[in-house]
């Protein structure tokens, strides 16, 4: 009796399945999400909700932090509503899976952009430029005189184990012959707690969890964060792939975010900028960016003055940086490789023509 | 010569657990910042509820105090008394009304439920659900038809081989891949399905340990007064059978109490969810300690509450107390 009432049982579950998995192939070729977000007037962001600087909660109950600016500053320029965002915190392993089955519209949650995340063969996902570039770093006693990974050779260093982050470590040192012992924990607030205790003489992990980590220390100027990095994380925003409307506004939005501090356009002066390049036939370029004159806007399917939208709402990238992560916030990271490429960093917007 | 050894002993431990008393005492007052705690209380108890409209989840959970409040202190006889299980019934839709909105109030959706509000939600949610399902588990697991019995079985033993945060993923991670683009399946709604779902098989057991209680003798008994199979079921071994497995029914419900923490692991910013998005807030960062013992607390007198209502319930169930 129950064999046979299992077979039909079986039976049931791979006719559902099929079902089901014929559904999902039903691919909606309806048009792309950007429509359906303006439709909606909301767009649904994914973020993490648990990162220092990035996103967090702050006691009003809102979200804040870098992460979560990028999205306001997409909801500004699709919808002209910076406030019009419905934010779903993620965790890491369902993010790519709110994506796919369409929870969200746009991911904005400190993701490394990789091969197999942009690979049709892998996730899939289109990535607009990188809005952080994190890498893994090491963090010392400034006093201890360690100032180089050589430094370190022969040292006990501090890592969450299991992770890539052990796994650069361990690259990093075999590349360079130089020996180490990993003492390794399950996370990082573990690791934190063992470099505290003065367990090793470094402790690793990506550079702004260092700098999050360092500045709910009891005195942060003690500690040091190395000036190698061992890895690369340039984290950006991510979208379905092979939605080309949806991909290349997120992009623009990006660029545009750049391209204001490029041109030292602010939240404060935005309007004036207007009012000067309204009146000034001769700036081109900057007619054009603004959407004084129109037709770049359009071209993404946005309104043409869409960049006024997002500085008015979220300031330009620096000032966005600043906000967050800039000296004069509680996660303190110096800005580095997110300098502008004018100043000796890797922040660059292609042309607005 | 021992009565000295005894007394350095006792007077050794004295001083040690007056010391960590003390160092505990003086870190609970002075050591620790209790900022994190305080400043945050609105989203502790309702999460990112939109702020115009916290009045709402917070009138639930006024309610909800109040109710228990009454019940464990309340007049012990008279209409107050006659009305309670009818109120405690009404508060579930009251508190989905309060909190999604709709029918006068301004709509509110799901991703901006949170924090304890959420927790007790989950909670109330699954196992108002779960309780029919494991009793009609439990009835078909002790049927005399074959297929009955089997499915049931299988049902509650598959349930009970599977591990929690297995059904869990299950609902939150796989169920959207295997769904049509566009169509959603809230995802509150899928959490309490699935801890329903996976509570129901040990209801279904503890059920049918006090079906199992009853002598058959009563059975028959009632069957010679001539009552149909469902008046029996009814009226005379259901009653007397859930009597005997409350304890462990509370046993249950305390469990899935905290159980709902796992969903702070797949995204949902329930009670432990809310408390980990604060501890990022750079102005908070380390102060892990004082948000756990805050946790643990608010845990702790959630329980008590369920565990308090439950012994109630046996008293007033006691058939010795209704014959007197």
């Amino acid at each position: 009796m129950f064999r046979s009432s299992s077979r039909v049982l079986i039976v049931a579950l791979a006719g559902l399945s099929s079902f089901l998995a014929s559904c999902a192939s039903l691919d909606s070729a309806a048009g792309s999400r950007l429509d359906l977000v303006k439709a909606r007037g909301e767009l649904l962001c994914g973020v993490s909700g648990k990162i220092p600087g990035f996103s967090f909660l702050s006691p009003d109950g809102r979200y804040t932090g870098l992460d979560v600016d990028i999205c306001r500053a997409m909801a500004a320029a699709f919808v002209s509503d910076a406030e019009k965002v419905q934010y779903r915190p993620l965790t890491a392993p369902e993010r790519f899976t709110a994506l796919r089955s369409g929870e969200i519209d746009l991911l904005s949650r400190n993701t490394t952009h990789t091969l197999s995340r942009d690979a049709v063969g892998g996730n899939g996902l289109r990535f607009g430029p990188v809005v952080f570039h994190d890498g893994q770093g090491l963090m010392v006693n400034a006093a201890s005189g360690v100032r180089s990974l050589a430094d370190l050779s022969g040292k006990a260093i501090c890592v969450g184990s299991g992770t890539t982050t052990e796994q650069n470590l361990n690259d990093a040192f075999a590349s360079k012959g130089l020996p180490y012992t990993p003492i390794k924990y399950q996370d990082l607030n573990q690791v934190v707690g063992g470099y505290l205790q003065g367990r090793c003489a470094a402790m690793t992990s990506d550079r702004s969890q260092l700098a999050a980590a360092r500045s709910g220390f009891s005195d942060p100027q003690a500690h040091q964060i190395l000036y190698d990095r061992i890895s690369k994380e340039p984290l950006a925003p991510a979208v379905v792939g092979g939605d080309q409307p949806m991909g290349d506004a997120m992009t623009w939005v990006i660029n545009a975010l750049i391209e204001a501090e490029e041109r030292g356009i602010t939240q404060a002066n935005v309007d004036a900028v207007v009012k000067q390049a309204a009146a000034d036939p001769s700036q081109t370029a900057l007619r054009r960016f603004l959407g004084v004159d129109p037709g770049l806007g359009r071209k993404l399917g946005l309104a043409d003055d869409f960049v006024v939208q997002v500085i008015r709402s979220t300031g330009n990238y620096g000032e966005i940086y600043n906000r967050h992560l800039g000296p004069d916030s509680a996660v303190a990271i110096p800005r580095g490789a997110n300098r502008l490429a004018g100043e000796g960093g890797l922040m660059i917007s292609p042309p607005f023509t | 010569m021992n009565r000295w050894l005894d007394r350095g002993i006792t007077l050794l431990l004295l001083a040690l657990l007056g010391w960590a008393g003390w160092s505990i005492l003086h870190w609970l007052l002075v050591g620790a910042d209790w900022s994190v705690v305080t400043t945050n209380l609105p989203l502790y108890a309702v999460g990112s509820f939109p702020a115009d409209q916290r009045w709402r989840p917070l009138l639930w959970m006024a309610a909800l105090i109040t109710l228990t409040l009454l019940t464990l202190t309340g007049p012990k006889r008279g209409w107050v008394r006659r009305w309670l299980p009818l109120v405690w019934i009404a508060m579930a839709p009251l508190g989905l009304w309060l909190l999604a909105g709709g029918l006068g109030l301004l709509p509110v959706g799901t991703r901006s439920w949170g924090g304890l509000t959420l927790t007790l939600l989950l909670t109330g949610g699954s196992g108002a659900l779960a309780l029919p399902l494991g009793i009609l588990l439990a009835l078909g697991r002790r049927s005399e038809l074959p297929v009955l019995r089997w499915s049931s079985a299988a049902y509650i033993e598959l349930m009970r081989a599977v591990p929690l945060i297995a059904v869990l993923f299950f609902g939150q991670l796989l169920i959207p891949l295997f769904l049509p683009p566009g169509l959603e399946i809230n995802r509150v709604l899928r959490a309490v399905v699935a801890f329903a779902l996976f509570a129901a098989a040990y209801i279904a057991e503890d059920v049918r340990g006090g079906l199992q209680a009853i002598p058959p003798t009563q059975r028959e008994a009632a069957a010679v007064l001539g009552l149909s199979p469902r008046q029996v079921l009814q009226l005379v071994v259901l009653p007397q059978a859930l009597r005997v497995a409350l304890p462990s029914l509370t046993n249950q419900a305390v469990g899935l109490l905290q159980n709902t923490s796992l969903m702070a692991i797949l995204g949902l910013v329930e009670l432990l969810g809310i408390s980990r998005s604060l501890l990022a807030n750079p102005a908070f960062i380390g102060r892990y300690l004082e948000v756990y013992l805050w946790l643990a607390a608010v845990y702790w007198l959630a329980c008590s509450a369920m565990a308090l209502l439950a012994r109630h319930l046996e008293v007033q169930l006691d058939p010795a107390r209704s014959a007197s």
